[in-house]
Formats: C-alpha cells, structure tokens, sequence
C-alpha cells in the first residue's frame, strides 16, 4: 500500500488531471463531459503538447527556453506563407526554422555562455519581430486542400493531431529512457560538472536539447496553423509561462535534471482542463489571467523548496564547510584536461 | 560613452533633424519613463536579480492613481497611493523570492501576469480619465519651457540613486550581495533586509515611471509599460551594469538609456517599420549581453 502511494506521489501531473477532470465532470456535467467538448479539449491538448514536451525536454537538460511561443508563431506563419511551394516544403522549412532557432539557443547557452532564459528572450524579441515583419502584423491565410486534415480531422471520434501528439510523446519517451543522448540530458541536467568528468559532451547534449525543443515548438505552429487553416501574430502569445507551468507540474524542474515526456503531456492537459472548465464556467478572462499567474508562481515556489530540501539533504550527508562554500565553482571548460 | 558619441556622430550624418537641440531633448523626455523604470531595475541587477514585473506596475500605478483621484482623493495623495501600490508588488516579490530562493525570473513573470490581470479587473477594461488638469504638467510639462519635468525627474533621480550607490552603507552592500551573497552574509550584510528593499525599490520606480505615463497619457492604460520588462535590463546592461552581479551604477544606466533612445530615434528618422525595431532591438540584447559574458570569462 505504502509503495503504491508512493508511486502516486510522483504523479502529481496524473493527479491533478484526474482530480480537475473528475471536479468538472461533476459539477459542470454534459456540458463538460459533451463528445464535442471533449474533443475540443483534446485537440487544444494535442496541438499544445508537442511544445510543451519541447520546453520539458529543454528543462530536464539544464536550460529553459523562453522563444518557444515565438518559433510557433513563426512557424505557424511559414507553413502557411510557403504553401505556393507545396505543403510538404512549407511544412519542412517550418520545422527546419524551430531546429535554426533551437541551434541558436543552444550554441548562446552552450559557447557563448548566456544565461539560458536571458539568451533565449533575446532570440524571442528577434523571431517575433521576424513573423510580425513576415505576415505584416495581420493574419495570413492560404491552404491547399488536405493541408487541414492535420491539425483539424478526426479520425472517428478522435482527432488527428491527438494520435500525432501522442505517438510524439511515445517516441520521445523512448529516447528519453533508452538511449544515450536521452540518459546525457538528465546527467548534464543534474550535474553539468559531474556529467562532464563521466565523458558527457555537455554542450552538445545542451545544444541538441534546444534544437529538439525549437523542432517540436514548430510542429505545434504548424498542427495549429493546419486547424485554424491562417496563422495570425497572437499565436503563442504567454505560451512560454504557460509551458514552463505545464511541464513544472508534469515533473520538470527549473533547476534541471528532472521530468519527462509523459509527464508534461499530463502536465499540459490538467493546464487546458483547467482552462477549458474556468470557460465553461463564464469566469472572465482576467481572472482566468490571474488564475494562471497564480499557479506559476506556486509551481516555481514548490519546486524551489523542493530543491532547497534535496540541498538541505545533500548537505547532511556531506557536510561541507565555510571554505568549500567560498571557494569558485568550477563550471565544466575549466576543470577538466582539455578545455571544451 | 563612447558608443553614444559615436552614435550621436552617425545620426549627424544620416538625419538633419536629428542633432537639433529639440530633437536631443525630445529624446531625453521619451526616453524618461523607460529610464526611471531601469534605474530600479539597476537596482536588482546590482544584487543579480531581476523584477519582470515593472512593465505591467507601469500600467497599475497610473490606474490606481488616477482611480482613486476619480473616487475624490487630492492630487497628492493619489501620487503617495499609486507608489504604494508599487512598494506592495515590490514587497510581494521580495517575499516570495527571498523567503522560497524561486528563480526571481520566474517569479516576477507570474506576479508581472498578476499585476496586469489586477489592472484589467480594476478598470473593467475600459479607459479613465484623470479629472484634474494638473495631472498632465508631470509628464507634458516643461521646465522652462525647455526641458521636459519628466526628465528633470529622471535625472535627478538618478543622481540621487548614484550617491547611494557610492556613499551610503546600503549602498555599498549591494555589490557585495551581488559578487557572493554568500559572502556578505558571512561577513554580517543583513542579506534578506536589503533584498528586500531592493524589490521595494524596483516597485517604487516602475511606479514613479508609471505616474509619468499616466500623467502623458492622461488616462488610464493597463499595458502602457509592455516590453518595458526587457527594454529596462537591454539599457542597464547596455550602460555597462553585469547581469553577473556586483558590477554598475545608476549614472552608467543613464548612459545605456540615451544610447538607446538614440538609436530608436535614429530608425525611426530612418524610417524602420516598427516591427523590424524589434528585431534591432533583440539583436543588440544578444550582442550587448555576448559582450558582458565574454568580459566575465576574461575576468577570471
């Protein structure tokens, strides 16, 4: 009994779902629990998830990365701005721009050593000018047929960028669990000194980690820009608050090293459940403001003091003096034999 | 300064408007709000911490004001209500960030997205009018009919900031906080106090610059602040204050506010569509910061 409640405990994303769905459920009943709400639901979900896998996978890795909303926004705008090329070129220069940003991130962090949050809200200032320049601040629209099919058909009852969505976070569970780079992210992520003196080349995981977030970033644009069948400058608007939340109470930590795909997919979907129901309620958007903000302060709270007590725990079992403290931290480069 | 002159030299060139003594003062005024804003910025930055909720406290202290100046208060004390309103985010802040160690990045987003969900709900999303004709001599005046109360404000303000900086013992604890907090710790700053105050003190200035605004506009606007978050650290560092910590001063701030008000006024001379602005804009960031990194690096 003991371990399963343990077990639980460390599924405070599934928790929370669950206990949002189950509240509204009850209290909100058909309207919620309608097929074409729900199906609603999960589809905002699907087209959301990938991002925020993205800024979960960024998280585990050491870094955070603040662009995501705008590499969406632009990449919604390609995918459909470079449709006259045919939809698999728009799609894939789409994706190709996340991977360019993600690359830049990744080499501000990883080289030239910026802060990641700092690094990355300056490529957001320069990517959203890019779009706003690009759709000249007003909303583009040009689809080829079949082109909405992605973000906006259901196959059944059930939408296709759900099945996407999830085979995504399938695969990237897998690679997270089971293969070198996947292991690399969660060593760099906890220890970016110890990774680095096990051999892990720590700036090549950082930079393929941003890189795989400004990928998947993209292919949110792009689910989404399928469904709307336009892209217009307000997408992705606060989505990097909003993904920062989702994989924080999926399991990610600010301070790296932490989290997981799956968690950030449910992360996400007590996020939109809470939203979706906050609607359905006829809460007015400024409280619904309020609510979010609220919730990412206590998620970046609890996870401080989380982190605070892992310190705390570490410190008794090697109990470090005034000197140890007040000596410099080597950071990886400068420690080690040969200069990264 | 040099990067100042030099740009002053440029725009000499490229525009025949720009070296008129109306155009530098304009520049000057604009420039005012952002700089107030990014002297309490500075602040933090000193102590390696940053508030992002100063560009929404903009938006707040001028409805609070005006607010209240509508429900019958006098003008003056409209002015002391909409500080405090600042000194109470800045004190939110500072509790949260000192009392938990949360990524005051973080943390300031979250109460930056609070501030301005408080100033919508206030105003019901509709626009107020200040009813007093004096509110506007604050940020439409000048001294002299020359330069602008707003400026005035500023560079007082800064002188003011500077002083403290160098001469008083609070002062001088901030760059040790910023350097090794450890450290002053140790060495018996009293380090939560002082945090503490400088959250305040950032508050109190996006405040201050949020009465200018609102005394500009003559109204009230929820988001007149937004992008200030980041314009404010872009011209603090651009002055020549580490984002590291322990390196700065409120006069070298003054000069990354004019240099920058200098080159916005310089593309819109030239005329840049405002959204290519944005682009410069992220792009001097990622240089001026590249810079600060790198002088780090070579320090050590």
């Amino acid at each position: 009994m003991k371990s399963i409640l343990s077990a639980l405990g460390h599924q405070t994303a599934l928790l929370t779902f669950l206990g949002l769905f189950l509240t509204f459920a009850i209290f909100l009943g058909s309207d919620f629990t309608s097929l074409g709400n729900l199906s609603n639901v999960t589809r905002t979900l699907a087209i959301t998830a990938p991002l925020v896998m993205g800024q979960a996978i960024v998280l585990i890795s050491g870094g955070i990365d603040i662009s995501v909303g705008a590499t969406m926004a632009m990449a919604a705008a390609l995918s459909i701005g470079l449709q006259h090329y045919g939809a698999v070129v728009s799609v894939g220069a789409a994706i190709a721009f996340g991977a360019l940003v993600g690359a830049a991130n990744g080499l501000l962090v990883a080289k030239a050593k910026i802060v990641a949050f700092i690094a990355t809200v300056g490529t957001m200032s320069i990517v959203r000018g890019m779009m706003l320049v690009y759709t000249d601040e007003g909303s583009i629209s040009n689809t080829v047929p079949g082109f909405g099919f992605w973000g906006g058909g259901s196959v059944g009852p059930i939408p296709v960028p759900f099945i996407l969505s999830v085979s995504l976070m399938l695969v990237l569970w897998w690679l997270l669990r089971y293969f070198k780079i996947g292991r690399e992210m969660y060593a760099v992520g906890g220890n970016k000194e110890t990774a680095y003196l096990a051999g892990v080349a720590v700036e090549r995981v950082q930079v393929t980690a941003f890189v795989w977030c400004g990928m998947l970033a993209s292919v949110s644009g792009v689910l989404l820009a399928s469904r709307l069948e336009s892209a217009t400058p307000q997408i992705g608007v606060n989505l990097e608050l909003f993904s920062i939340a989702a994989a924080v109470i999926g399991g990610a930590s600010i301070l790296g090293g932490r989290g997981g795909a799956v968690g950030a997919f449910f992360g996400l979907a007590a996020l939109v459940i809470l939203t979706n129901g906050m609607n359905l309620l006829g809460i007015t958007t400024y409280y619904q403001l309020a609510t979010n903000a609220v919730l990412l302060i206590v998620v970046v709270v609890l996870d401080a003091l989380r982190s605070n007590r892992a310190k705390r725990q570490s410190l008794r079992l090697s109990p470090r003096t005034v000197e140890d403290e007040l000596t410099p931290k080597r950071e990886p480069g400068l420690g080690g034999p040969h200069p990264l | 300064m040099v990067l100042l002159a030099g740009l002053l030299v440029v725009g000499a060139f490229v525009s025949p408007v720009f070296l008129t003594p109306n155009n530098l003062l304009n520049i000057l005024g604009s420039s005012s709000v952002l700089g107030i804003v990014a002297l309490g910025q500075c602040v933090l930055i000193l102590t390696k911490k940053f508030d992002m909720s100063v560009a929404f406290m903009v938006g707040l202290s001028g409805i609070v004001a005006i607010m209240v100046q509508n429900a019958g208060v006098a003008l003056g004390l409209s002015f002391v209500v909409g500080l405090l309103a600042g000194a109470l985010v800045g004190l939110m802040n500072g509790i949260i960030v000192v009392a938990t160690k949360a990524n005051p990045f973080l943390v300031t987003l979250g109460t930056s997205t609070l501030v301005y969900a408080l100033s919508l709900s206030i105003t019901r999303s509709r626009t107020f009018s200040s009813p007093y004709e004096d509110f506007l001599v604050l940020g439409t005046g000048r001294l002299w009919e020359t330069i602008h109360y707003s400026s005035v404000l500023f560079l007082t303000l800064a002188i003011l900031l500077e002083l403290v900086f160098r001469y008083t013992t609070i002062g001088r604890s901030l760059y040790v906080i910023g350097s090794n907090e450890r450290v002053a710790h140790l060495s018996g700053t009293r380090v939560t106090r002082t945090v503490l105050l400088t959250f305040i003190t950032s508050g109190v200035f996006a405040a201050t610059a949020g009465l200018v605004m609102a005394s500009r506009n003559g109204s009230t606007v929820a988001n007149s602040g937004v992008g200030m978050d980041f314009d404010s650290i872009i011209v603090v560092v651009l002055g020549g204050t580490s984002l590291f910590g322990g390196r700065g001063g409120a006069l070298r701030t003054v000069a990354g506010v004019l240099i920058f008000g200098v080159l916005n006024n310089l593309m819109v001379l030239l005329g840049f569509p405002a959204v290519a602005q944005q682009i410069v804009k992220g792009a001097v960031f990622l240089l001026v910061i590249w810079i600060d990194s790198a002088l780090r690096e070579d320090k050590r």
